[in-house]
């Protein structure tokens, strides 16, 4: 019974962390139909400013996601503008290459900023856990997963009780007529994007102290992510977090109770059988014309 | 994915004015000698390591006179960790370079491919951090390793000792995590066999994947099993991975054997604390402090060209590797004839700065690997007793208690 709330906890910690940095593609998807393959880079790229902020101020990794994302949200911003904007309407293969070449440009960059050299960022509590009878609660899993819940409602909250988050439901399901009532669809797609990278940031604030990581960490994360966002069916964030929930409960228990061998296949085996009955993902929504199609 | 892009990355380490075709046949032009690391990716801690190697040792041999008096030129190409891309990084080394001799990769994952690429085109193939006993199964002519042993025999000298070790004294459980690498498994699974002869039971036994970044669970596991022993077969990230995971997890066996990771000095006392390594160790191949023929100039050197005298293990692999390859060229007199280079390797032994070097006929080394274990924030080397820099002390003590 004690092995099987241990793997449960640590499932459900490791899901909240997976599903905050799946939280940002699957809404950067949902409006702009983007898949950004730079996704992961980004998250890496938060993971080594929180490493940077921490080594040089002494400023907690996970009280400095106050700084890395914003920074990162500007820099999604300035990404969009410039990168992604002039191809947004082009074919979806034209932006996975895009972002698969801004990924490349990210591990470069970090490459020559911090050296492909494995980074650990090692506060303080780093390794404490919290003991609850024979259970062990890592303080740091636990303090990330509190933020990532936290980030999560504040993230449900904009997208389903303000006039922005309308403003991007409406971007999402029908830009043309989102215009004709005012919506500045550019703006919000702008929004969107940084939106969706700061959320990935904060996700990596969060891993940097988690886990070790270089610059190519990225390949494992958008593996990951993307199998995620598609469990979960595309574009939807409800889908996103309990995706990732059940990618990480699937990592925990096949580790513990099958073998650690099969923990990382396992779940994309969960996601192949989802998929074969549910095309659309656990709550994506069927596309007329594939409700149509023979 | 990175595979297709970086690997056309080419480090160039060749001196100005090199000539473009690659390697030249002129009795003034450069020996030009190709390799490929796993610059960035997976692997990039000890492929930069091992380029820092290669480029100590160029810079040694040239101040010496070079290699039968002409200049040595590298070319490494990043890899990327890819498999493919080695592959084709090594037909374009011998293919479009041009080079006259080739250098290894590091890992066995990468050796493997990279060393029938050279196999097929009958070329010197000395490898610097691949001790895969399948490597060596293959029939090849041209292949050697320049370490002390293959892996199945790297934590052995360990393993003896705690299998020799009074009844009261010796662990009676262990756990053995491997990463699935053809590397690490080998280690472990030569130590399990000792340990078990000797009446250590096994408590715990599993391999896992290569993009495993999560420990937790693996931990929680052994936990259960509660083993007086843990041997983690590991790289870098892995084996920093998983003592973090067993820090968090309360988890602090008696005794733990890491191979790889502890090796790695100052960047592992970073990842791991200083406090944590206290008492681990770990099979090792060369010391900065030994006392082995040039090693006290290589680490001079190092020092000069990278600032610290924490020279990371594959720094100095790399390094012994191109005295292996300079002494075939050096005896035999020519590059024409690799083949005759590497029967020259097969029936001498080499000086090197990891100790005396042979090859059986595979191109497996014939000697013993060395057993490290920190000690007061300080890496030691505690067997074979005769090189040892200090006495082993059998337990691990993390948090500082030691």
């Amino acid at each position: 019974m004690t092995q099987l709330l241990q793997t449960l906890i640590l499932g459900l910690l490791l899901g909240g962390v997976y599903a905050l940095a799946a939280s940002g593609l699957t809404l950067i998807f949902g409006v702009m139909k983007v898949i950004n393959i730079a996704h992961g880079a980004f998250v890496i790229l938060a993971a080594f400013i929180t490493y940077w902020i921490w080594d040089t101020f002494g400023i907690d990794p996970l009280m400095g996601i106050f700084i890395t994302t914003p920074l990162v949200f500007a820099l999604g911003w300035i990404t969009y503008k410039v990168i992604v904007a002039p191809i947004r309407t082009a074919p979806m293969a034209s932006t996975v290459l895009l972002t698969f070449g801004l990924a490349l440009v990210l591990e470069g960059a970090m490459g020559e900023i911090w050296g492909n050299n494995s980074t650990s960022i090692r506060p303080s509590y780093v390794d404490e856990s919290f003991i609850v009878g024979d259970l062990f609660l890592p303080k740091a899993q636990v303090y990330g997963g509190v933020i990532a819940v936290v980030v999560l409602v504040l993230l449900w909250l904009v997208l389903t009780k303000s006039w922005l988050g309308r403003a991007i439901r409406a971007a999402a399901s029908n830009p043309d007529s989102a215009e004709l009532v005012g919506i500045k669809v550019a703006a919000v797609a702008a929004l969107v994007f940084a939106l969706g990278i700061a959320a990935a940031a904060a996700a990596g604030a969060i891993t940097g102290v988690l886990y070790p990581f270089v610059p190519g960490s990225h390949y494992q994360w958008i593996a990951r992510l993307l199998a995620i966002v598609v469990l979960g069916g595309l574009g939807s964030l409800n889908g996103a977090v309990l995706g990732a929930i059940l990618f990480g409960l699937a990592e925990a228990f096949t580790s513990t109770y099958w073998s650690p061998a099969w923990a990382t296949a396992v779940p994309y085996a969960i996601v192949f059988a989802v998929l074969l009955v549910r095309p659309q993902g656990l709550m994506g929504t069927r596309l007329r014309e594939d409700a149509v199609a023979p | 994915m990175a595979a297709a892009v970086t690997g056309v990355l080419v480090t160039s380490l060749a001196a100005c004015g090199g000539d473009d075709d690659g390697g030249g046949g002129g009795a003034d032009d450069p020996i030009v000698i190709g390799s490929s690391l796993p610059l960035t990716g997976e692997f990039s801690q000890p492929g930069q390591a091992a380029q820092q190697g290669y480029e100590v040792w160029q810079e040694m041999v040239n101040a010496d006179g070079g290699l039968l008096d002409r200049d040595v030129e590298l070319v490494i190409k990043d890899d990327a960790s890819n498999q493919n891309t080695i592959v084709a990084d090594y037909n374009a080394l011998i293919g479009q370079d041009n080079v006259d001799l080739l250098l290894g990769t590091f890992s066995s994952l990468l050796n493997l491919p990279a060393s029938a690429v050279a196999e097929k085109n009958q070329m010197l193939y000395v490898e610097p951090a691949g001790g895969s006993p399948e490597l060596f199964s293959r029939g090849f002519e041209y292949l050697f390793f320049a370490q002390q042993s293959t892996a199945d025999r790297q934590g052995l000298l360990f393993a003896e000792y705690v299998a020799e070790l009074p009844d009261a004294e010796r662990p009676k459980t262990a756990a053995y995590p491997t990463l699935d690498d053809p590397f690490a498994m080998p280690v472990v699974n030569g130590m399990r066999e000792i340990l078990e002869e000797a009446g250590v039971e096994t408590v715990y036994s599993e391999t896992y994947a290569i993009d495993t970044r999560n420990f937790d669970s693996i931990v929680s596991s052994m936990r259960g099993a509660d083993p007086d022993m843990v041997v983690h077969g590991a790289q870098f990230e892995d084996g920093v991975g998983m003592t973090r995971a067993m820090l968090k997890g309360g988890f602090a066996p008696d005794v733990l054997f890491q191979t790889n990771a502890p090796s790695f000095r100052q960047q592992y006392e970073d990842s791991v604390g200083p406090e944590n390594t206290e008492g681990v160790t770990f099979g090792v191949s060369h010391s900065p402090e030994a006392d082995s023929e040039g090693n006290q100039e290589f680490v001079d050197k190092y020092e000069d060209m990278f600032g610290t005298r924490e020279v990371p293990e594959d720094a100095a692999d790399a390094y012994a590797a191109g005295q292996v390859l300079a002494a075939a060229v050096e005896s035999v007199g020519s590059i024409e004839d690799q083949g005759a280079l590497a029967d020259w390797l097969r029936e001498n032994e080499v000086t090197t700065i990891l100790g005396d070097l042979s090859w059986n006929e595979d191109g497996s080394p014939t000697g013993d690997f060395l057993i490290g274990q920190w000690q007061d924030g300080v890496p030691e080397i505690v067997l074979p007793v005769d090189v040892s820099t200090a006495e082993l002390s059998l337990g691990w003590k993390p948090g500082g208690a030691g």
